[in-house]
């Protein structure tokens, strides 16, 4: 059950998503997050739909891949749809008790489903298609502007980075322990809430006290290896924008433009 | 004077209460000087907690010494100036292979440490290619460091330290979590680079055959150095070495043994080869033995506990746990699927103690977690007791108490403020009552050999063997008809490995608890089961007595296996010419029958 958190997984194969620059990345993803608040009528959403689409193809990242890091936010997107159907005023479809469901609500349920799951497969497929180190790099170097305001960016970065790196280990981990757990008759299935939240103490002591010994093993090996923090650190990939970084840019603008001209316009 | 070299190095940890008062200090390195030479391979030998992995910090900087001087390349380590160049110098592997490697991908692991020394960008590039062919990785240069094998992931963190050009690699104890084959694979690694890069190497370890072909070795106890010398010197020291928790290579004791019965064997065997033309030599200068101390030996062997070279286990009308086709897949429904189990059957009659093996990814570790119904098979049926546990009403948490699971690690479960809190856990989640589950805690922990005053100590407090221990005690308070235990030796040092070993086959003696025992070392093996069942690819391949089973060591080296060093023995003296050598698979039976060899080819 914890195998299906994917998001911060790398998907490692050679695409054009995958050659561009971080920051265009980053920047692409933050595009298209304010291009759905944008968005609120159904041209809008099939712009987007097919931006995503398109940009999903290209990457070469399974769309089903991509698709299961929904099931982390499938109650918030269940909360918020039925939010919007039964508590949108308008013209009234079904009514049943205290329940009533608008013409308007049903709109809005859709809208606000497809807005926060575009919202997740839009940053998974940064995640995916970005390597945690590049992607870290990307924000090292797009937000180093900030350090004039003295925000650790390095080092807020290279948390970042080893962070994702260990969250399919403490994954298989967290699922190795409720196993063992279970082995001596632990129940983490039924009873009420409260007895379901004391049944974790068992799971997480363990949990937390490996992501401690992990931390200092880590931080012991990045000392072995000579880390300082990022003064007079040199990079591998140093960024430095590629044409096709420009026309990715330029794709970008056309994206954000075309979908204010339909929200405006249309 | 060498590139590392140490001189009377101390050094304490001080554990400090809340007021930051001290309120113990713990001699972990206690006087050792120290001289390696560079270009040598060097290995250290101690069991845990003997100060070896502390030693091996001082070298790299990550620990200073409390009293005394380490020098590396000649730089005086408590020089704050030359901290980044004494790392670059002497570069570290540890030993738990996930907890080192910080990137995400390969080659940007091995790309760190060029990067933190501001090594320009197409130097790095040169050397993550370099290094990561010196450890034969490069193919694997774009992989996610979570789908490589424990082996590769050590030749990654071996290639991480290479790119940094250091003349010198102290590896901490890199093969403890590793399987036979990733062994094998990391330590040819490290030969190679010391053989053709001039790589200065210092291995710590306690698995002896890694460090037969050292130039040097270094044994240490309890913070002191106590022997160093040529490999053939050291291991001449069989007895001193058990002492100190350490174990000798079959060989070395198999020789050692020999020579004691009588036999013009040299001390200080190593390998195979030794042992048999030592033999050879023996039986042409007409070597033998007396009869009579022979028998002797016959007689205690008779008398000692059956060690799978007796006859077949008697096949017991009612098995206490059945697996009738069993198959599973991991994934179902992804693209990752993969079938791990294969219409497999398997009976295990009560008390018996049987021992699974196969390499990595064979299915092992999913087989056991269908004895207790932690998974659930695809297809086919899970029996205990003739019950089929996936039945509808089957009550599977007390199932869970009946066949106890201790998995790999154990000691990573404990959770609660004190041990004896700790081992209750289980016995109060089967319904008993507070006093019940202590009394059952009580028992189990006298079974693991605990002493009562650790009872109120917190689990985190206590040594590895120790935790190990109290988890294990915390399976047995269930009070389980049958025991399975997924590699429970892993990473601990000889001494503790037989201690686990031999409190087992003591519950399965005294008890007639059925065992179920997983573990990679066929030496272990040999000398505890019953029965062996040899699994590959998802299915039985073989299945017997471990002598049964041996036989086939050919096969079993196809499939990723091995049979014990003896059986490679005792293989080769037949050939040699002794025809009555047998078929012995561990050092005791090896012995007697060679002695047996001596006696009867000089009475005639």
């Amino acid at each position: 059950m914890l195998k299906d958190i994917t998001l911060g997984q790398y998907y490692p194969v050679a695409s054009p998503v995958h050659r561009l620059d971080p920051r265009v990345k980053l920047m692409g993803t933050l595009i298209f997050l304010i291009s759905l608040f944008v968005a609120d009528r159904w041209p809008c959403y099939l712009l987007a739909t097919l931006f995503l689409g398109g940009c999903i193809r290209v990457s070469r990242v399974p769309l089903g891949y991509i698709l299961r890091g929904l099931k982390m936010v499938i109650f918030l997107l269940m909360f918020s749809v039925a939010f919007n159907v039964f508590l949108t005023p308008g013209e009234v479809l079904v009514q049943a008790w205290i329940f009533r469901i608008t013409r308007e609500g049903l709109l809005q349920g859709a809208y606000m489903a497809a807005r926060l799951i575009y919202l997740v497969m839009g940053s998974s497929l940064m995640t995916f298609t970005t390597t945690p180190n590049a992607l870290t790099d990307g924000m090292e170097k797009g937000l180093g502007f900030l350090r004039v305001f003295r925000v650790p960016v390095h080092e807020l970065a290279m948390t970042m980075s080893i962070a994702l790196r260990f969250i399919p280990l403490l994954t298989e981990e967290a699922d190795k322990i409720m196993k063992a757990q279970m082995a001596r008759g632990a129940d983490f299935e039924s009873g009420s809430l409260l007895q379901r939240a004391k049944a974790l103490v068992p799971l997480l002591v363990p949990l937390f006290i490996s992501a401690f010994r992990r931390a200092m093993d880590l931080a012991m090996a990045m000392e072995s290896r000579c880390y300082r923090g990022g003064a007079g650190r040199t990079k591998m990939h140093p960024l430095r924008y590629q044409r096709r970084d420009a026309a990715a840019y330029g794709l970008l603008a056309l994206y954000l433009g075309l979908m204010i001209a339909l929200r405006v316009l249309v | 004077m060498g590139i590392v070299r140490t001189d009377r190095l101390v050094y304490e940890y001080v554990r400090r209460d809340e007021e930051n008062q001290v309120e113990e200090t713990l001699r972990a390195v206690d006087g050792v000087s120290l001289d390696v030479e560079e270009g040598q391979f060097v290995a250290i030998l101690g069991r845990n907690g003997s100060g070896k992995s502390t030693l091996a910090k001082h070298i790299n900087a990550l620990l200073f010494p409390t009293d005394g001087v380490v020098w590396v390349g000649g730089m005086d380590t408590r020089r704050e100036e030359f901290l980044w160049d004494i790392r670059q110098t002497a570069g570290m592997v540890f030993q738990n292979p996930d907890n080192q490697i910080i990137a995400s991908v390969v080659e940007e692991d091995v790309g760190f440490g060029p990067e933190n020394m501001g090594v320009p960008t197409p130097e790095i590039w040169r050397r993550v290619q370099e290094s990561l062919e010196a450890v034969g990785m490069y193919a694997y240069r774009q992989a996610s460091p979570n789908h490589l094998s424990g082996g590769q992931k050590q030749r990654v963190a071996i290639a991480g330290v290479m790119a940094m050009r250091p003349r010198c690699i102290v590896l901490d104890e890199p093969t403890a979590m590793l399987d036979p084959s990733g062994r094998k694979e990391v330590i040819r690694t490290v030969r190679k680079l010391n053989r053709e890069e001039g790589i200065t190497v210092i291995l710590i370890t306690h698995y002896m055959e890694e460090t037969v072909e050292a130039d040097r070795i270094f044994v240490m106890d309890d913070g002191r150095l106590r022997m160093a010398g040529a490999p053939r010197e050291i291991f001449a020291q069989v007895e001193e070495l058990k002492a100190m928790g350490l174990d000798v290579p079959q060989a070395t004791e198999l020789g050692f043994r020999l020579a004691k019965d009588g036999l013009p064997i040299p001390s200080g065997i190593l390998t195979i080869p030794e042992l048999v033309q030592s033999l050879r030599d023996a039986r042409d200068a007409g070597a033998r033995v007396r009869a009579a101390s022979q028998e002797d030996r016959a007689d205690g062997q008779a008398s000692a506990p059956k060690k799978g070279d007796g006859p077949e286990p008697a096949p017991a009308a009612e098995p206490v746990l059945e697996l009738r086709n069993v198959s599973y897949r991991y994934g179902a429904g992804t693209p990752m699927e993969i079938q791990v189990l294969k219409g497999l059957s398997l009976s295990i009659p009560q008390g018996q103690f049987v021992c699974p093996i196969g390499h990595t990814g064979s299915g092992k570790s999913t087989l056991i977690q269908h004895l207790n119904g932690l998974l659930r098979p695809d297809s086919g049926e899970v029996r205990f007791r003739g019950e089929d546990i996936f039945a509808e009403k089957y009550d599977r948490r007390r199932l869970r108490g009946k066949v106890g699971m201790v998995f790999q690690y154990p000691e990573h479960q404990l959770f609660e403020s004190d041990v004896l809190a700790d081992v209750c856990f289980g016995p109060k989640n089967l319904g008993l009552s507070q006093e019940e589950a202590e009394a059952r805690a009580r028992e189990a922990l006298r079974l693991v050999g605990m002493d009562e005053s650790y009872y109120r100590r917190s689990p985190f407090e206590l040594s590895g063997g120790q935790k190990r221990r109290a988890a294990i005690a915390g399976v047995l308070a269930m009070e389980p008809e049958v025991l399975v235990l997924d590699e429970p030796t892993a990473g601990l040092d000889p001494a503790g490995r037989d201690e686990i070993l031999d409190q087992v086959a003591r519950l399965h003696r005294e008890r007639g608890m059925a065992v179920v025992l997983v573990s990679h070392s066929m030496e272990d093996v040999a000398r505890y089961a019953e029965r062996l069942v040899v699994l590959d690819a998802g299915q039985v391949i073989l299945d017997g007595t471990p002598r049964q089973v041996f036989l086939h060591f050919r096969e079993l080296e196809k499939m990723g296996l091995s049979a014990p060093q003896v059986t490679y023995l005792m293989e080769e003296l037949r050939q040699a010419g002794f025809p009555a050598a047998g078929h012995g698979i561990t050092v005791e039976e090896a012995e007697r029958d060679i002695l047996r060899c001596f006696r009867e080819e000089t009475a005639e």
